[in-house]
């Protein structure tokens, strides 16, 4: 209890401080925490604005895609339309076989790419939709395939990793 | 006499069989069929207490000690973070950045160095230009609409303020990208198929 009771600053004494040490060690960096990957809340939208929209762009040209991607978030930047996120899908590839001519034998032709990218809006308001939409098929490049959907939570879980063991037991327990 | 089946004959019919089993003794009853197991009549037993219970008891327990691991087995992979499928296009191969090999490019000459700026000065003013008609183009589309919106507000009220509403059958909306040439008219595709290869993550 005294010695709680004597750590007084005084202040006037040429003493004052004479414990500290912390501010000759080392700064710590605060250790980065792993951000869970969480579900943001999906908004309906009134009855004059749309809610969450996705704009998904697919295109078998990586760079194609990529741009054109680039140049949508633009846009919606300079129309002042909220962007809340600009991500991509997961990357699918095919392989095409094709029969010969003269043979029962399947060929490999080509094993092809398919690259997504989305941009997802939200605040869309209803007069101006249908320029929005003018404005992005004018220039549309060529083989992109544009898509423009509400944005669910099936399109949310379909980025994310399945977890086979978690499904079997929930299966079991039900 | 021989293609029996346990419940349609009953007991007391097969009082022949049961005759030719010459080795039971005579004290104990006999017994009707071989498919009676106790020694009582037809469809009585004798209280059996201890057994079939205590066997219940161990079924409750394991079934309970089996539900109680299930459910922290279920805790521990539901504690684990959902994580985002990592996406091929943004890891470079391996085979791109082990290799130590660079191009040595040829020196330019004045005249190409001078041509490749004017050109880049060129593309820069149309690019500019195609931007600025794109602004001047949503511009007068937004204009053009804000004025029929007022036109049909000073026309009728209910009209405007159905038409400011947001169109349901806008979403979804699809459109495939132009194509440089048009399709063929007569063109026999080979047959083949589409096998998708992607590869699966699990967590």
């Amino acid at each position: 209890d005294a010695l709680l009771a004597s750590r007084r600053s005084y202040r006037s004494r040429p003493t004052h401080g004479i414990g500290r040490f912390k501010y000759l060690l080392p700064k710590e960096v605060p250790k980065k925490r792993k951000e869970k990957v969480q579900m943001k809340e999906i908004s309906a939208g009134t009855e004059y604005q749309y809610g969450d929209i996705n704009i998904q762009m697919t295109s078998h040209d990586l760079c194609l895609v990529e741009h054109f991607a680039q140049y949508v978030h633009r846009l919606c930047n300079r129309l002042s339309i909220r962007v809340n996120e600009s991500y991509a899908m997961p990357t699918k590839t095919n392989e095409v076989l094709f029969l010969e001519e003269r043979g029962s034998k399947m060929q490999l032709d080509a094993v092809l790419t398919t690259h997504q990218r989305v941009v997802q809006i939200r605040g869309l308001s209803s007069t101006f939709a249908p320029i929005l939409l003018e404005v992005i098929q004018s220039s549309q490049p060529e083989g992109v395939h544009l898509l423009m959907k509400q944005h669910t939570e099936a399109d949310f879980k379909s980025r994310l990793k399945a977890r086979p063991e978690l499904e079997e037991l929930l299966a079991e327990m039900s | 006499a021989e293609s029996m089946t346990p419940e349609s004959l009953p007991p007391h019919a097969l009082c022949c069989f049961s005759s030719c089993s010459s080795w039971l003794p005579q004290r104990v009853a006999l017994r009707g069929s071989h498919w009676q197991s106790s020694l009582l009549g037809f469809r009585t037993s004798l209280p059996v207490r201890a057994q079939p219970k205590k066997k219940k008891k161990v079924d409750v327990k394991k079934e309970q000690a089996q539900k109680e691991r299930m459910k922290k087995k279920l805790k521990k992979l539901e504690k684990a973070a959902p994580e985002l499928i990592p996406i091929e296009d943004f890891i470079t191969p391996l085979k791109y950045t082990e290799s130590s090999r660079v191009r040595s490019l040829p020196a330019l000459s004045a005249e190409e160095s001078e041509r490749r700026v004017l050109l880049l000065k060129k593309w820069c003013l149309f690019k500019q230009k195609q931007d600025e008609a794109e602004k001047k183009a949503i511009k007068a589309l937004v204009e053009s609409q804000q004025e029929a919106l007022r036109e049909l507000q000073l026309e009728s009220e209910e009209l405007y303020q159905a038409a400011i509403l947001r169109d349901e059958g806008l979403f979804p909306f699809e459109r495939e990208g132009p194509s440089y040439t048009p399709p063929l008219p007569a063109y026999d595709p080979p047959e083949g198929k589409c096998i998708d290869i992607t590869k699966v993550y699990t967590q």
